[in-house]
């Protein structure tokens, strides 16, 4: 087929490229030579004239400088097994591509390429040269034989190296020109990857030329990146023997077997994969006692997902270094301040004394408990500045937290754990353990509402809508009234005039307008919390700005500029003041009411940040992002403190427990993940969903976690229990990967974890926001879609 | 659009994606360049990743709108954030619908054949509709969507989702796929207190037919039409009603709930005929004790609260409701401690359901009033079933107690049969009351100690008497003599009648 082909149009790339390259190195002329004596006896006419005017009219410019470099490394990656073969010949294998290893991880800059260059005899370049593109998918081939062969101890830890190196095949045929042999080998073997990596491959699928390999961010990203495998030890040994000799592949007399020159050239290109784009983290631990899906957190291109430790320190690699070596957390309660306190313990005794109960049941401790032994509490000086004195609303807001924590509705879910279903106290433990759930359905919305939400004293409620409106409903059917515009500044003295100038009429709805795109999310202030309805909503719009609307004027105070692109989210801090934007730009940032520019931007994600949400103190920020990440970051310094790297798609939303240990965050890969903020470890994966997850909500006593999707159901999840796989009635079977035919990452049926309590489905209504009141209510709002649309 | 030679065709043995090469020679071809086959493949590649990644940023839009069908608008913004001029003219009010072209078979058989795919060649077209004005303009007028408006419903009240037209039905699973996950335990819930919040408007909310999210097999036979919620109810219902224990808080609190309670209308006709079966079982053994008398005290208590309860739609099952009703009013032989308990209860009941149906059910008290008329003056009939009617025509009305007692001879009757008999003197008493209650109905009695009997003397009330012998009989025209006032009354309406039938016996 390659004979078919014209010479220019599948050469050249290949040809040209290692001529820009030898240009840098020093010594490149004898290169030079080589290659054109290659070409020659190849008869390659064409590609050997594009050769010469190449070396003569060489100008690198600006542009060509960066890939010049880029290629330049890579040729030494790839030269680098070649080198080493011929200087040690014999069966010292082990050895050798250990050294290989270490001499590449010391690699990175151009002495150390030059050294490689001067390396190469005659022999390495001619069988550089003399690359086959069939090796590769008979290369592959073997690979999944011998994976799918080996003892079923190992298989998990295998599987995880076929997609890399199926990628990496995949871009070098398309890099080389090969489309044809590039979506041959695509079809051939992704549909074995497809329910692991479908967004990846999906991906991976639409690069279809050289260039598009050269401009695409995921493909350079996997050029450039090392990605990451956690294999155990005797895993690792028996891999490299396999890559050396072969051991342990196809059945005896199957095949050419690893006899064959064509089994042995595929080896070849599966280890120049493995000893130039993968990095294998050695673990002394078995397989066996790794927990299922622990592949997922340290597997892939995590290097550039994880920032920078210092400046231009070493790079870490592992998410979990990182987190350690960014220290503890302060994850304790906010402190309230002192003055405040009193004046709150002050009412709260009036009230107790007023409603006839003993004080002790209006005890400021029940709204604020203190913090569980280990967690460190932050100071006031930690917190960021704040107003010096405190308001009317404050107390207000504080006393109506403790008598709603007195008045709490207590969800125990961890009673249900071992519970006899037919028991007769079963009903009253369930009814016990499980909230109760309001829902609010939007009808005849033709376009949709991608937001909703409820106020804190649920009085009132906002959507944001595609058509760029936000509308308010009062959900006690009370007339919302703006302010009238005709009045003078002068005639207002008192509350009282004020009062006066309020509109007369109104009604129990009302339209905010003001954004020019779809609007995206909208969050009510939660200054005057359960107490009083919220002053204001923020609002945040594909036209790049989010908006500060006042409850009192019903009008538009403040839109704040700055991302030049879709703003996805926004959400107030706890207390009030500061509020934190996530938008496409890639940046999350921090905003006061009272500027209009962002205090902080919090940048490092590789993706859209899709979504925020403040620690419970507001020392910290989190957010989810289209790079599959969940990052954590200190407020005030603006760095970032926690990464989270297990999801297998874009995050679409995130929530942190009342009691500031645990992040929730749903992704696009249907999963909920739960980690714990302290150490940065996943405690467990939630699945259960059968489609997108909008929402998710903590119950007060964050025992509890609610989650609310586009498959029209409302899900109740246990935070405390252990979770895993269903515990199946034939205790026989092993749960996971015991049948032989299961092949990698092949599940149809999304199989639900056994800490999901209950499911509440609806009536074609995708839960687009879920919330707890304070006194745990549990507030769903939905939209309910009509069959007859579209 | 798409008919090239099939030579172009069979070079390129893979496809390239969605888009092929073909497409781009048919927009070069438009454009009047030719290009070869080389670059319209490379072109196809290149035109195909550009909209792949059109398409990625329009799914971030779509995600972010929490949408699952992507529309023109997520285009639309990708194209926009992406700084490419977006399409004008697509509008997501009104979107585009493609229409498949059936694809030429003729010369393309071989090509599907060899490329493996079934839809090569394939042709979508957006299908412009033709608007024929003269229709638009006749017809009526455009209709407005209706605003956005919200509903509120509880989607679970403790963990269980009730069963209401808001959510939707069940969906039984398999038990044995999951059996410890699917038998979760469902709770008794009793009827949801007001809702916790204020703000929660009326829709929906009021209702307490709870239904668990998996149903379970139930051993009870009612089990495919009633929920595990309302089986429970019912038994714990019947059970803290029957049998007559001397838990007397409990009962009440049963009958209270089944009073105010709304929701049972679907356990209606297994209430009516348990009722039904626990009267016919009390009254059938030939000998009633004690304790038959309080299971239908009960059992007439449980008929009242279901008529009192204003949720219930009791109309269509009045015709079983009235057998046992009429059964314990009419029933010779009731147990001596209850009797005329039991007929005054029941009496009662007759008369709030008469009070309450018979405008809607018209022929309902004519029928009632000729079972009863039966009863009263039919011979053989025991002294009890007697008693029963009387109480019966009390309930009904004082037009039927007149009809019953004065018109037709019911009490003519009864007192002959109280002079004769002379064996039972407790029953006897009792009809006799009954008796007396019954004409008290027409007239209340004035005070005792003002009442002045008939004056035999006076002319009038001489007619009076007579009239009031032919009319009562011998027996309680001697009682009704003695007030002047009541006899009056009682002969009242037909006085005149009785005059002139006097004045013609003369």
């Amino acid at each position: 087929m390659s004979g078919n082909t014209p010479p220019t149009a599948s050469r050249s790339p290949t040809a040209t490229s290692p001529s820009q390259t030898l240009e840098s190195a020093s010594n490149g002329a004898d290169i030079d030579r080589l290659v054109l004596q290659y070409l020659r006896a190849k008869g390659h006419n064409v590609a050997e004239k594009a050769f010469l005017s190449e070396i003569e009219g060489s100008t690198a410019d600006a542009r060509n400088a960066r890939q010049d470099t880029i290629n330049a490394e890579e040729l030494a990656k790839t030269l680098a097994v070649f080198v080493h073969k011929p200087s040690r010949p014999g069966e010292n294998a082990l050895k050798e591509t250990a050294s290989v290893l270490s001499e590449l991880s010391s690699m990175s800059n151009t002495p150390a390429l030059q050294t490689l260059i001067s390396n190469i005899s005659s022999v390495g370049s001619e069988e550089i040269l003399a690359e086959d593109p069939l090796d590769k998918p008979e290369g592959f081939r073997e690979l999944v034989a011998w994976v799918e062969g080996s003892l079923d101890m190992y298989r998990p830890e295998f599987r995880p190296i076929l997609f890399p190196i199926f990628c990496h095949f995949y871009l070098d045929l398309i890099q080389a020109g090969r489309k044809d042999a590039a979506l041959q080998f695509f079809a051939t073997f992704s549909p074995q990857l497809e329910a692991a990596h479908s967004a990846t491959l999906q991906r991976l699928s639409t690069l279809l030329l050289p260039a598009h390999v050269q401009n695409d961010e995921l493909a350079q990203r996997f050029r450039d990146e090392k990605y990451f495998i956690r294999i155990s030890r005797s895993g690792f040994g028996l891999l490299l023997g396999w890559l050396t000799e072969g051991i342990g592949g196809e059945a005896m007399g199957a095949g050419y077997g690893f006899y064959g020159e064509k089994g042995k050239r595929g080896r070849v290109a599966v280890m120049q994969v493995v000893n130039n784009h993968l990095r294998f983290d050695v673990t002394s631990s078995t397989s066996a006692s790794l927990p299922p899906n622990t592949w997922e957190e340290s597997t892939g291109l995590t290097s550039s997902l994880i920032p920078h430790a210092n400046g231009a320190q070493s790079k870490i690699y592992n998410p979990q270094a990182f987190n350690l070596s960014k220290g503890d957390l302060k994850l304790g309660p906010a402190p309230i301040p002192e003055d405040l306190k009193a004046e709150t313990e002050r009412v709260a005794r009036e009230k107790a004394m007023l409603e006839g109960i003993p004080a002790s049941q209006y005890d400021i401790s029940l709204a604020r408990p203190p913090a569980p032994s280990g967690v460190l509490v932050p100071t006031e000086a930690d917190m960021p500045p704040l107003p010096p004195n405190f308001k009317t609303v404050d107390v207000e807001r504080e006393v109506s937290a403790i008598r709603d924590a007195r008045k709490r509705i207590r969800l125990e879910p961890s009673t249900l754990n071992g519970l006899d279903p037919t028991s007769p106290q079963a009903s009253a433990i369930r009814a016990r353990a499980l909230p109760s759930i309001c829902a609010y359905t939007l009808h005849d919305v033709p376009e949709g509402a991608p937001c909703c939400t409820f106020s804190q004293d649920t009085s009132l409620m906002a959507a944001g809508f595609s058509e760029s409106y936000i509308r308010l409903w009062s959900l006690k059917g009370e007339k919302l009234r703006g302010m009238r515009s005709d009045f003078s500044a002068n005639s207002i003295r008192d509350s009282a005039s004020l009062r006066k100038i309020k509109e007369k009429k109104g009604s129990t709805t009302r339209k905010l307008i003001g954004h020019s795109g779809p609007v995206y999310s909208v969050d009510f202030d939660p200054l005057s919390g359960s107490a009083a309805p919220p002053k204001y909503l923020l609002s945040a719009s594909a036209d790049g700005t989010s908006r500060l609307w006042s409850m009192d004027t019903m009008t538009n105070l403040v839109a704040f500029r700055g991302h030049e692109n879709p703003v996805w989210d926004v959400k107030w801090s706890p207390l009030g003041t500061y509020f934190a934007t996530a938008s496409r730009d890639r940046t999350a940032r921090l905003w006061s009411t009272d500027r209009i520019s962002c205090l902080r931007i919090y940048a490092g994600h590789l993706g859209d940040v899709d979504c925020v949400r403040f620690h419970p103190n507001s020392l910290y920020l989190a957010t989810g992002s289209s790079d599959w990440t969940a990052r954590l970051w200190d407020v005030q310094k603006g760095s970032c403190v926690r990464v989270f790297i297990g999801h297998q798609g874009p995050i679409s939303n995130l929530a942190i427990s009342p009691d500031g240990r645990y992040l929730a965050s749903a992704g696009e890969d249907l999963a909920i993940n739960l980690w714990d903020i302290g150490s940065g470890k996943r405690i467990k994966k939630m699945t259960g969903h059968t489609a997108s997850i909008y929402s998710l909500a903590f119950s007060a006593e964050s025992s509890l976690l609610m989650s609310g999707g586009a498959d029209w159901t409302v899900r109740c999840w246990d935070v405390k229990s252990a979770g895993g796989p269903p515990n199946k009635r034939d205790a026989t079977t092993p749960s996971s990967n015991s049948p032989v035919s299961h092949k990698f990452g092949e599940e149809e049926v999304i199989e639900s974890t056994s800490d999901l309590i209950s499911t509440f489905p609806t009536k074609r209504t995708p839960i687009v926001n879920v919330q707890f009141t304070p006194r745990n209510l549990c507030l769903v709002g939905g939209i309910y879609q009509s069959p007859e649309t579209r | 659009m798409t008919t090239k030679p099939p030579k172009a065709r069979t070079a390129q043995p893979h496809h390239t994606g969605v888009y092929k090469a073909d497409s781009i020679k048919d927009v070069a071809e438009m454009l009047n360049i030719n290009i070869s086959d080389a670059i319209a493949t490379a072109l196809a590649s290149d035109v195909e990743y550009r909209v792949h990644q059109v398409v990625e940023e329009a799914a971030k839009f779509m995600r972010h709108g929490r949408r699952t069908t992507m529309t023109t608008s997520d285009i639309e913004q990708a194209l926009r954030v992406l700084n490419i001029e977006p399409l004008y003219g697509h509008t997501p009010h009104n979107p585009p619908t493609f229409r498949r072209a059936a694809p030429v078979y003729g010369h393309l058989s071989n090509n599907a054949a060899s490329s493996g795919s079934a839809n090569a060649g394939a042709v979508y077209f957006v299908e412009d509709e033709e608007i024929d004005f003269d229709r638009v303009l006749r017809e009526e007028k455009i209709v407005m969507p209706k605003g956005v408006s919200w509903t509120a419903h509880w989607l679970a009240v403790e963990g269980v989702q009730p069963l209401i037209p808001e959510n939707p039905p069940p969906v039984p699973r398999e038990i044995d796929l999951h059996p410890p996950e699917t038998a979760k335990p469902n709770g008794v819930v009793a009827a949801p207190s007001a809702p916790p919040l204020a703000m929660i408007n009326g829709t929906g909310i009021a209702n307490d037919i709870k239904k668990p999210q998996q149903q379970q097999q139930s051993q009870h036979l009612v089990k495919q039409v009633l929920s595990r919620e309302l089986q429970l109810y019912y038994t714990r219902l019947t059970s803290s009603l029957l049998p007559p224990s001397s838990d007397f808080a409990k009962r009440t609190a049963a009958l209270a709930s089944l009073r105010s309670d709304a929701g049972l209308q679907a356990l209606l006709p297994y209430l009516i005929r348990w009722v039904g079966e626990g009267v016919v079982g009390a009254l059938k053994e030939g000998v009633q004790t004690e304790n038959d008398g309080k299971v239908l005290e009960i059992l007439m208590e449980v008929i009242g609260a279901i008529l009192d309860n204003n949720t219930l739609f009791v109309e269509p099952y009045l015709h079983q409701l009235l057998p046992p009703l009429l059964s314990t009013l009419l029933h010779s032989s009731l147990p001596r401690s209850h009797s005329t308990q039991l007929r005054t209860i029941s009496s009662q009941t007759l008369s709030g359901l008469l009070t309450k149906h018979s405008t809607t059910y018209p022929s309902l008290s004519p029928r009632i009033m000729k079972t009863l008329l039966l009863a009263l003056i039919s011979p053989g009939k025991s002294k009890g079933t007697r008693e029963g009617a009387i109480r019966g025509l009390i309930g009904v009305g004082k037009e039927a107690v007149r009809q019953g007692l004065v018109e037709s001879g019911g009490a003519k009757v009864v007192g002959i049969e109280v002079q004769q008999e002379m064996g039972n003197v407790v029953e006897d008493e009792a009809l006799k009351k009954a008796v007396m209650d019954a004409l008290h109905v027409l007239r209340p009695p004035s005070d005792s100690e003002m009442s002045d009997s008939l004056n035999l003397s006076d002319e009038a009330d001489l007619q009076v008497a007579t009239r009031l012998h032919d009319v009562l009989g011998e027996y309680f025209a001697l009682y009704v003599g003695r007030d002047a006032a009541w006899a009056k009354a009682i002969i009242g309406g037909n006085i005149n009648d009785g005059l002139d039938l006097v004045g013609q016996e003369n």
